[in-house]
C-alpha cells in the first residue's frame, strides 16, 4: 500500500516535472544546434550539439562588463530590499498608526500605476537630477519594493506576536526585538524577496534601456536585445545568453532554498 | 539641495569641456549586431580621427524599443544630436520642429543620393538618406523544380505568380505556394501596398484633395492578395514565414535584403531566386522604405553635425555597410554602380527594384492612415469583411483624421 | 508612547523617501497628464478636461482591451492560485530528491518572461511541439498554429502565463507553510482530526495572509499583462490587453500620452476595487492566536 502511494506520488511529481521544463529543455537544445539549423521540431534523435554559441557570446569582452553590471546592480538592490523592506513591512504589521496605515496604501498604490506612463515622468526626473546615465538610476529607485513590503508583511503577520512580547518582557530593546528576534523568523519570507528581486532585476529591461546610454554601464538584458539584429532573431545565440542569464538566479535559488524551508523549525518557534 | 549644486557642477565641466575646444555630439543608432557594429564604431573612430576638434558619443538603441527611447528623449527636450530615423518616422518629428532643416547644407550633393522625398515634409529636407530598403520576391528554386518549372522560370506576373504557387500547394506534405504575413503592425501592409500600387492604386489623388483608397484597383488588388492568402498561405508572422522558407516549405515569399544576411550567416541549405515584385504586366511596384540620419533642432554645433552626417553617409562609407550588414540598397547613388552590388545576382534585383518601388505619403498622419489600411487588410483577410466594404471603411477613417 | 510613533515612523523612513523622490512626481505628473491632450512629441497641452476617459469609453479599442483583461485575470488567476498550492503541498512533505523537484518546478518563474514568450511563440505555431502534440491527443490544431486565430490566441497566452506564474506561487505558499508552528498539527492529531480536517480548519485559514498577498499580486500582475502580448501577438487576434492598449496608443505610433494616462488611471481605479474586495474578502474574521 505505502509502495502504491509512493509511486503514485513520484509519477504526479514526475509528470508536472516534464511539463514545467519541457519549454526549457528545448531552449536548451536550439542553444546547442548549428546557427541556421531549423528550430522547428527538429529531429529528437539528431544528437549533434554545438558550444560555439556560448563560445561566440564571450568572445567580446564586453559581455564580462555587461555581465559585471548586471551583478553590481542585482546584489546592490537586492541587499537594499532585505534591510529596507523588512524595516517597511515590520512598522506596517506591528504598528497601527495611521501613518503605518497611508504607508501601506502607497505601497499598493503604487502597484497599481503601470510602468509604461510612469517611466516618462520618471525619466525627466533622472535627467533633472543629473542620474541619468548613472548606476544611481538602476539601484537608487528600486532599493525598497512595494512586492516586496508587502510580502514581508504578510509574513510577519503570520507570525504571533508572542516571541516579541515575550523578548520585551526579558528587557530586550525594540531593535534588537527587530532584527534578532523578527528577522530571523521571516527568514523564508526573505530568502522569497531575495530571489524574486534579484530576479527581476537580473531580466529588467525596459527601465535600464530607456534609464542609460553608455555602453559602459548597460545591462545583460540590453546587452541581449542588443545582439539581435533587424528584422531577425538569432535563436541559437539568443537562447544561448538566455540560458546563461538563468544560471545566477538558479544558483541564488539553490542557496536560499534551504533558507526557506528551513523555516520555523530551525527558527525554534516554541510557544 | 545636493541635487542642484551636482547639476551645476555639471553645468560647469559641461562648459569646461567646450573650453577645451572639444564638440561632443551624442549618436544614436540601431545597428548593434555583432556583424556591423564594429564597422560602426570604426567608421566613429575614423571620424573622430580626421576631426580632432569633435568627439562622438555613441549609443546603440535597440529594435524592439529604441523608438520608444528616442520618442521619450525628444518629447523631454533632451533627444541626442544626431538620431537615426526609419523613414516612415520623419514627418512626425518634422512636424513638431524637432529636426533640423538640412536644406543649406545638403544643396552641394543632392543630385548624389536617392530617397530625399522620403525626408521632405513642408517643402523642407530633415534627414539625409542613409541605407534604404525595398522588398523583392524570393522563390524556393528547388520547389519549383518539383513543380516541373525549368530553371529558367521566372513569374513575371500575378497570373503566372498564382499559377506557381498553385502547383507548389499541391505538392502536399505541407508545402505552401505563398508566405502570407499574419497582422502584425508596420509589416501587414507594407506587404498588401506592394499588390495596391501595381494595380495602380494610389492613396491620394494627384492634387492630393480626394482620398482614393478604396478604389476599384485598390479593391482587386486586396482581392488579389486575399486569394494567395486563402488558397496558398502559410500564416505566421514575418520572422516565422521567413524560417519556413529557409526550411524548404515555402513557395514564394515577398522579403528584405536582411533574408540574404540570414541565409548567407546561418549558411542555408536552400536555392532560391530573387526577382522583382511582379504587376499585372511586369513590372510591379514594391515598397520602399530607409533609415535616414537626422540631426536634432536644438543642437548647439549643426555643422559639425552635418559633417559627421555627411562622413557616415558618404559613398565609400555606405559601401563599408552594405558589405558588412549584407544591406542591398545604399542611397548613394555612386555606391549603388559600385561593383559590390552589381556582381551579385540578388542584390541586383535589389538595386533594380529601387527604381520600381514607391514610398508612402510623408504625412504626420501617416500612423493612423497605415493603421486605417493595415486593419482593413486584417478585416478582409483573416475576419469576414470584404475587400471594397473594409476598404470603404479605411477610408472613411482617414477622412475622419484628415477633417480633424 | 512618543518614542514609539517617532520609532515607527523612522522604520518606514526608506519607503517614504522612496515614494517621495522617485514615485510622487510621476504619479501626479500623469494623472495631471490624463486631463490633457499632450502628444509625446509636441510641447504644447490643452486641458480637456473629462474628455479623454469620455472617448475612452466610446473606443472600440479600448473596450475590446478591458474585456480581454477581464478574461485574462478571471481565467488565471484562480488556476494559478490552486494549482500553485497544490504543488506547495506536494514538494512540503519529506521525501527524496525533493529539492530537483522544487528547483524544476520553479524554474519558468526566473526564466526571463520575454525568452519564455519567445519560446511559445515557436511551441504554439504550426509545426510546432504543442500543435504537434495537441494533434497527436487528437485535440484540433487551429489551421495556422494557436497564435494566429481568435478563439485560441489569448487561452494560448493565458496557459503560458499559468505554467510560468505557478513556481513563484508555490515558494510563496511553501514559505507560508513554514510559519505554521508544527504543534498545531500535534494538537490537532491528538484531539482526532484527520488529514483532511487538520488542512480545512489549521492550514488554510494560517495561509490567509500569505494567501492574500498572492491573490492581489497575481491580479495586479494580470491586469497588467504586457510584455507576453507584446513578444507573441502584438494585440492582434482579440488580445489586446489594457497595458497594451495604452503602450500603443501612448508610447508607439500614436503617441497620445494625455489619452493613454487616462486609460491608464482607469485601469488604476479598476486594480483598486478589485484589490479592495480581495482585502475585505480576506480579513481576519477571527483573532487566530
Amino acid at each position: 500500500m505505502r509502495a502504491v502511494r509512493t509511486t503514485l506520488r513520484y509519477a504526479v511529481l514526475l509528470a508536472v516535472l516534464v511539463i514545467m521544463v519541457f519549454p526549457l529543455l528545448w531552449m536548451f537544445r536550439v542553444s546547442l544546434l548549428e546557427t541556421g539549423a531549423s528550430i522547428s521540431l527538429f529531429d529528437v534523435s539528431n544528437l549533434d550539439f554545438t558550444l560555439q554559441n556560448y563560445l561566440d557570446l564571450f568572445e567580446s569582452d564586453r559581455m564580462a562588463r555587461f555581465l559585471f553590471n548586471s551583478a553590481f546592480v542585482g546584489v546592490a538592490v537586492t541587499l537594499g530590499n532585505i534591510l529596507f523592506c523588512f524595516m517597511v513591512a515590520y512598522t506596517i504589521a506591528r504598528y497601527r498608526y495611521i501613518v503605518n496605515k497611508m504607508l501601506f496604501v502607497t505601497v499598493i498604490l503604487i502597484l497599481m500605476i503601470p510602468a509604461h506612463i510612469i517611466i516618462i515622468p520618471l525619466y525627466v526626473l533622472m535627467v533633472r537630477w543629473g542620474l541619468y546615465d548613472t548606476y544611481w538610476a538602476l539601484i537608487l529607485p528600486w532599493l525598497v519594493n512595494p512586492i516586496g513590503i508587502f510580502l514581508v508583511k504578510q509574513y510577519i503577520e503570520s507570525i504571533p506576536p508572542s516571541m516579541e512580547e515575550a523578548a520585551r518582557i526579558d528587557g530586550a530593546g525594540e531593535m534588537a526585538i527587530l532584527f534578532r528576534v523578527v528577522m530571523p523568523l521571516c527568514r523564508p519570507a526573505l530568502a522569497v524577496l531575495a530571489i524574486q528581486v534579484f530576479f527581476t532585476n537580473w531580466n529588467s529591461f525596459l527601465f535600464p534601456f530607456i534609464l542609460t546610454q553608455r555602453e559602459g554601464i548597460r545591462t545583460i538584458p540590453v546587452a541581449l536585445a542588443l545582439y539581435q539584429g533587424h528584422q531577425a532573431i538569432d535563436w541559437q545565440h539568443l537562447m544561448a545568453g538566455s540560458g546563461i542569464a538563468v544560471v545566477p538566479v538558479l544558483v541564488l535559488f539553490v542557496i536560499m532554498q534551504r533558507q526557506i524551508v528551513a523555516g520555523i523549525t530551525a527558527g525554534g518557534i516554541k510557544q | 539641495m545636493t541635487m542642484k549644486t551636482l547639476f551645476l557642477t555639471l553645468m560647469l565641466l559641461a562648459c569646461a569641456s567646450s573650453i577645451a575646444g572639444k564638440t561632443t555630439l551624442t549618436w544614436w543608432q540601431f545597428w548593434t549586431d555583432p556583424s556591423i557594429k564594429p564597422v560602426i564604431a570604426e567608421m566613429v573612430a575614423e571620424f573622430e580621427r580626421n576631426n580632432p576638434d569633435i568627439k562622438i558619443e555613441l549609443t546603440d538603441l535597440t529594435w524592439s524599443n529604441g523608438h520608444e527611447k528616442i520618442v521619450i528623449a525628444f518629447g523631454s527636450q533632451t533627444g541626442p544630436d544626431i538620431v537615426e530615423l526609419g523613414s516612415d518616422w520623419i514627418a512626425e518629428f518634422a512636424a513638431n520642429n524637432l529636426l533640423l532643416d538640412m536644406g543649406r547644407h545638403i544643396e552641394a550633393d543632392s543630385a548624389d543620393f536617392d530617397g530625399w522625398a522620403m525626408a521632405t515634409y513642408n517643402e523642407k529636407v530633415f534627414a539625409h538618406p542613409w541605407i534604404l530598403g525595398t522588398r523583392v520576391l524570393f522563390a524556393n528554386r528547388r520547389l519549383l523544380e518539383r513543380a516541373d518549372y525549368d530553371s529558367t522560370f521566372v513569374p513575371l506576373t500575378f497570373d503566372q505568380l498564382k499559377e506557381a504557387a498553385r502547383k507548389i500547394n499541391e505538392l502536399g506534405e505541407k508545402k505552401y505556394g505563398w508566405g502570407s504575413n499574419a497582422p502584425e503592425k508596420h509589416r501587414l501592409y507594407k506587404k498588401y501596398m506592394p499588390f495596391f500600387w501595381s494595380f495602380g492604386a494610389q492613396v491620394y489623388s494627384d492634387d492630393g484633395k480626394y482620398c482614393l483608397l478604396a478604389s476599384d484597383s485598390a479593391v482587386l488588388a486586396l482581392t488579389e492578395y486575399k486569394e494567395l492568402h486563402d488558397k496558398y498561405g502559410y500564416v505566421a508572422n514575418q520572422r516565422g514565414i521567413e524560417d519556413a522558407f529557409l526550411d524548404g516549405n515555402i513557395g514564394f515569399i515577398l522579403s528584405g535584403d536582411w533574408l540574404l544576411k540570414r541565409i548567407e550567416l546561418e549558411n542555408r541549405d536552400i536555392s532560391f531566386l530573387t526577382t522583382l515584385m511582379p504587376g499585372r504586366q511586369r513590372p510591379g511596384r514594391s515598397f520602399l522604405g530607409g533609415e535616414f540620419l537626422a540631426v536634432n533642432g536644438a543642437c548647439e554645433h549643426p555643422e559639425a553635425a552635418m559633417r559627421f552626417v555627411q562622413f557616415i553617409t558618404s559613398p565609400e562609407n555606405q559601401i563599408r555597410f552594405c558589405r558588412a550588414n549584407r544591406s542591398a540598397n545604399p542611397s548613394s547613388v555612386k555606391a549603388q554602380q559600385d561593383e559590390y552590388f552589381q556582381s551579385n545576382i540578388h542584390l541586383r534585383t535589389f538595386i533594380q527594384q529601387m527604381i520600381f518601388a514607391k514610398h508612402p505619403p510623408v504625412d504626420p498622419d501617416w500612423v493612423y492612415m497605415e493603421a486605417a489600411i493595415e486593419e482593413a487588410v486584417e478585416s478582409a483577410v483573416f475576419g469576414s469583411g470584404l475587400p471594397a466594404q473594409s476598404l470603404l471603411e479605411a477610408r472613411k477613417k482617414i477622412e475622419n483624421v484628415k477633417s480633424r | 508612547m512618543r518614542w514609539s510613533k517617532a520609532r515607527a515612523l523612522v522604520l518606514g523612513l526608506p519607503w517614504l523617501l522612496t515614494f517621495a523622490l522617485f514615485w510622487l512626481y510621476p504619479i501626479v505628473y500623469s494623472l495631471i497628464i490624463g486631463f490633457t491632450d499632450k502628444q509625446l512629441l509636441s510641447p504644447e497641452r490643452h486641458w480637456v478636461g473629462l474628455d479623454n476617459y469620455r472617448s475612452l469609453l466610446s473606443d472600440p479599442a479600448f473596450i475590446a482591451s478591458l474585456k480581454n483583461t477581464f478574461i485574462f485575470v478571471v481565467g488565471t488567476i484562480p488556476f494559478t492560485t490552486v494549482i500553485a498550492l497544490a504543488l506547495a503541498l506536494l514538494v512540503n512533505r519529506e521525501f527524496r530528491g525533493r529539492g530537483v523537484f522544487r528547483s524544476g518546478y520553479f524554474l519558468p518563474s526566473i526564466t526571463s518572461m520575454v525568452v519564455i514568450a519567445l519560446i511559445f511563440t515557436n511551441l504554439y505555431q504550426r509545426g510546432g511541439y504543442i500543435a504537434y502534440l495537441a494533434s497527436l491527443a487528437g485535440l484540433s490544431v487551429p489551421e495556422h498554429g494557436f497564435l494566429y486565430s481568435d478563439s485560441t490566441a489569448l487561452y494560448s497566452i493565458m496557459a503560458m502565463d499559468v505554467w510560468m506564474a505557478v513556481g513563484y506561487y508555490m515558494l510563496i505558499f511553501l514559505a507560508g507553510l513554514k510559519s505554521i508552528p508544527g504543534e498545531l498539527y500535534e494538537s490537532a492529531a491528538v484531539s482526532g482530526a484527520g488529514r483532511i480536517r487538520q488542512f480545512f480548519s489549521i492550514t488554510l485559514p494560517l495561509l490567509r495572509p500569505v494567501g492574500l498577498f498572492i491573490v492581489v499580486i497575481n491580479s495586479i500582475k494580470s491586469f497588467q499583462v504586457f510584455v507576453e502580448i507584446f513578444v507573441m501577438t502584438k494585440g492582434k487576434f482579440d488580445t489586446s490587453t489594457m497595458v497594451y492598449f495604452i503602450y500603443e496608443t501612448g508610447l508607439t505610433t500614436k503617441f497620445q500620452f494625455g489619452y493613454a494616462s487616462a486609460a491608464a488611471y482607469i485601469l488604476f481605479v479598476i486594480i483598486a476595487v478589485f484589490a479592495a474586495a480581495q482585502f475585505w474578502l480576506f480579513r481576519r474574521k477571527q483573532v487566530v492566536w
